[in-house]
């Protein structure tokens, strides 16, 4: 037995040395033209939004239409809050659908009660199958609010029935406990403004826990002092600021928020609306819009927006956490095992020959490849089949850029946007950012790789997510995490 | 065998590079706290100095000369500031003391600089300040099209015939004809395009005459009905029907109703859906037996349309919409029925 574990690790060792030498330095080269790519775009979108006057849009009758679909399961503690941010966003054509799917706590109740809900009777075309509807609310102190009670059928369920009833232009998906910042739709519908190529477009997601929140908005960012949520505004920062806008340049964005995105409702509908069957519906929609573009024509651009934010609240429990990545990889293979026709498929232009083969190469196995060669490294060094030296070097290189990066990342943020203005939260995020890797990263992985084992033996469960609600961000203890 | 010296130069190589970029985080911050301060302390400064002129009937030289004497930047941000809520002989008053400090040459200067970026930034000041000056009225040609979106902001508040006749060329443009800024910049303008629009519409088709229609639909004017009634009747395609439907949906008339009841036959049904509301927003009580035929559609738009519009006809449209829920076809019943259980106040 020995022997063959022997005989294993020194092929592993020795034989594919090179490939995966090759692996390293490929992904870390593209890391860094992502980079470089995300540092022009942020410059030359800089450059366009300094003094643009966006107050036109406010008061135009040609301002296009926007239907917020916010679907709400189980959301008594902040939905209310919630939905008088969406209220008090500052758009001149909006209308907001609340979808309550079935919740069977008393979402629909406290709608009622807090924003005097009375039932209606609308017209609508059911053109996706969905669950079916129980009742239908307008507000009477709120005409833009619309509350649909439906049975349950999970996200992609609501989000249909949201699509039906909507009647703007643009659909804008979110999370019912996202707080979308006052002037965030008016800066995130500006790609449909300026050309008619584009089919939908992402803006940033930003860590609330830790935050000053007041009325649904947040007063004052803050770097939260626990861990988990701590390392996860670094991870959020480094995903939006640097993939996505570097993505963005290079023409491959293939990934929008299911917490904040805005779609033509139009598009969405046509191609079918959301997949019931998938845990990754935001991204299998993206994808299929996409594809959809390449093989039948239209809109098919994909705009990713760094300005506009939506602060929302992010696990603080490994559970919990670990939860929604298994489910988020989970969702990433199944979207790719979905659309595997596209890969390397010229017929699919950038999207089939780059970005998928980087999904499925990249973020999809990296994990697998990240803990085979974690393993063989502990397995060559305690056979003594390894240089020490040459096992220490390889780590603290992976370990020194991977760091470089992130730290790149936030200086990113700190050249544009820098909503973390204290010495206190940039040494709290510089602090997280050399902590990453060091234990929470390789938790990361083992949750990925639990999610593509779940998703080989074609399990498709969400897991329960606990929210504890913005109210218990006490401006008193902001800093000290979500109370 | 890795030898020890390398290690050391990796692991060196790998502090710097971890050294410098915390480095430069948190100077850049230290900067930016600095930076912010200064600006803060200054940007008040000009903004009161540029208040106190402004709200002067007589200019104050000393008040002029301390303005004058802050970072161009400064002066900018403040201008551009108070541009927002001064209109009339506010802003005639804020361009001169512009004019006076030489903001507005500076901005003049920075429209004819090869960068785009700076261009736009002229533009952007020079129209936020509603400078009527012909150097913007090129940038409409600029070969950026965020420079020319904005030099069409600017052009809302110049209406002349130059300067619709060159925004007109930005809406025949692809790069442009999508642009909000373009559109609504067109639409600001008011009644004064009407003719040039007429006229644009009459010698332009596909995506161009669309957004022309588009605008035209907003204006409302008689003069675009010739327009109106000749789109109505372009086979190929049905975005320029559906526009021109909803364009004589909104002039109304005679000409428009008639036309509007053939559209109800059109083959593509968002053609007959426009076609069905527009009747409706015009309360052609006269169409109401055909609406009435149109809960028939095979399209549930159309029936939906054709619903809503015989209930904004009033009493009449309430009587056919009771005859269709004797319906023999289900849907049409169906419908009707919707449309009837609709509060009052529902917009449907």
């Amino acid at each position: 037995m020995n022997d063959i574990l022997h005989t294993v690790v020194n092929a592993m060792l020795f034989k594919a040395q090179g490939p995966v030498l090759a692996y390293f330095f490929a992904i870390n080269a593209w890391y860094l033209i992502l980079l470089v790519s995300a540092l022009l775009e942020l410059r030359r979108h800089m450059l366009l939004i300094t003094d643009e006057s966006r107050h036109l849009l406010l008061s135009s009758t040609l301002s296009p239409t926007i239907s917020i679909l916010a679907p709400a399961y189980n959301e008594e503690a902040t939905i209310e809050t919630s939905l008088r941010a969406l209220l008090a966003l500052q758009y001149p054509n909006l209308e907001i659908i609340v979808i309550s799917d079935g919740s069977k706590d008393r979402t629909v109740q406290v709608l009622i009660d807090r924003f005097s809900l009375v039932p209606v009777k609308t017209i609508y075309e059911q053109r996706i199958k969905t669950k079916p509807v129980r009742m239908l609310y307008r507000s009477s102190t709120y005409p833009a609010l619309v509350v649909v009670d439906k049975e349950n059928g999970g996200k992609a369920d609501a989000l249909n029935v949201g699509l039906s009833f909507a009647r703007g232009e643009l659909v804008c998906a979110m999370d019912a406990d996202t707080l979308i910042e006052g002037d965030g739709l008016q800066r995130m519908v500006r790609p449909f403004l300026y050309a008619t190529d584009v089919v939908a477009t992402g803006g940033t997601i930003r860590v609330v826990n830790g935050s000053e929140v007041k009325h649904g908005r947040v007063l004052k960012a803050r770097v939260p002092t626990h861990l988990l949520p701590g390392v996860q505004v670094v991870e959020y920062l480094r995903a939006f600021l640097f993939g996505r806008l570097g993505w963005n340049r290079l023409g491959g964005n293939i990934i929008i928020s299911g917490a904040f995105g805005l779609f033509q409702r139009d598009a969405v509908v046509t191609a079918g609306g959301y997949l019931h069957d998938t845990v990754g519906e935001d991204m299998e929609l993206v994808l299929r819009l996409k594809r959809l573009s390449y093989e039948k024509g239209g809109p098919g651009k994909i705009a990713f927006v760094p300005d506009p934010v939506a602060w929302t609240e992010v696990p603080e429990s490994a559970a919990v956490l670990g939860r929604q990545r298994d489910r988020w990889h989970r969702g990433l293979a199944d979207v790719l095992w979905r659309h595997r026709r596209m890969m390397f498929n010229p017929r699919y232009g950038v999207t089939g020959l780059f970005v998928y083969p980087y999904y499925a190469f990249v973020e999809l196995l990296a994990p697998l490849i990240e803990v085979i060669g974690l393993v063989t490294l502990g397995l060559g060094l305690a056979f003594g089949m390894l240089d020490w030296k040459f096992a220490a070097l390889f780590y603290l290189t992976a370990y020194g850029l991977g760091t470089a990066m992130t730290a790149f990342t936030l200086i990113l943020e700190d050249l544009s946007f820098h909503r973390y203005a204290t010495f206190r939260d940039r040494a709290l995020l510089f602090w997280w950012a050399l902590l990453e890797n060091l234990g929470y990263r390789q938790m990361t992985v083992y949750w990925r790789l639990r999610g593509l084992w779940k998703f080989i033996r074609g399990r498709k469960e969400w897991g329960a997510m606990e929210r504890k609600g913005f109210q218990a961000v006490p401006a008193a203890s902001a800093g000290a995490g979500t109370a | 065998m890795i030898g020890d010296n390398i290690i050391r130069i990796v692991m060196l190589a790998e502090v710097g590079l971890l050294v410098f970029a915390v480095a430069l985080f948190f100077l850049h911050g230290v900067w930016l706290n600095l930076t912010d301060r200064r600006l803060q302390r200054l940007s008040k400064a000009a903004r009161d100095s540029v208040a106190v002129l402004i709200s002067r009937g007589t200019i104050n030289v000393e008040e002029l000369a301390a303005l004058a004497q802050q970072p161009d930047d400064v002066q900018v941000m403040a201008f551009l500031e108070i541009s927002r809520n001064v209109s009339g002989t506010g802003k005639e008053r804020l361009r001169f003391i512009a004019e006076k400090v030489g903001a507005i040459d500076r901005a003049r200067k920075l429209c004819e600089h090869r960068r785009w970026t700076r261009r736009l930034r002229g533009a952007r000041i020079l129209s936020r300040l509603d400078v009527p000056d012909p150097l913007v009225r090129t940038l409409l040609a600029d070969p950026h099209p965020a420079v020319r979106a904005q030099a069409a902001e600017w052009a809302a508040a110049q209406p002349s015939e130059e300067v619709i006749s060159a925004m007109l060329a930005l809406l025949a443009d692809p790069a442009t004809q999508a642009r909000f800024a373009v559109q609504n910049a067109l639409l600001r303008m008011g009644g004064v395009i009407a003719g040039p629009l007429a006229a644009f519409l009459e010698t332009h088709t596909g995506r161009a005459a669309e957004a022309g229609l588009r605008v035209a639909e907003s204006v409302a004017e008689p003069s675009f009905v010739a327009a109106a009634l000749r789109f109505s009747a372009v086979e190929d395609d049905a975005g320029i029907r559906v526009a021109a439907a909803r364009l004589l949906g909104a002039i109304a008339g005679e000409a428009a109703a008639a036309r509007l009841t053939e559209m109800l036959k059109d083959p593509e049904s968002r053609v007959r859906a426009a076609a069905a509301q527009s009747l409706g927003r015009m309360q052609h009580w006269q169409a109401g037996s055909l609406l009435f035929d149109c809960m028939r559609d095979s399209a549930w738009r159309v029936r939906k349309e054709a619903g809503l519009s015989l209930r904004a006809l009033g009493a009449p449209g309430t009587l056919f919409l009771r005859r269709a829920l004797r319906s023999d076809d289900r849907f049409a019943a169906d419908m009707a029925q919707q449309v009837l259980d609709l509060p009052a106040t529902a917009a449907g």
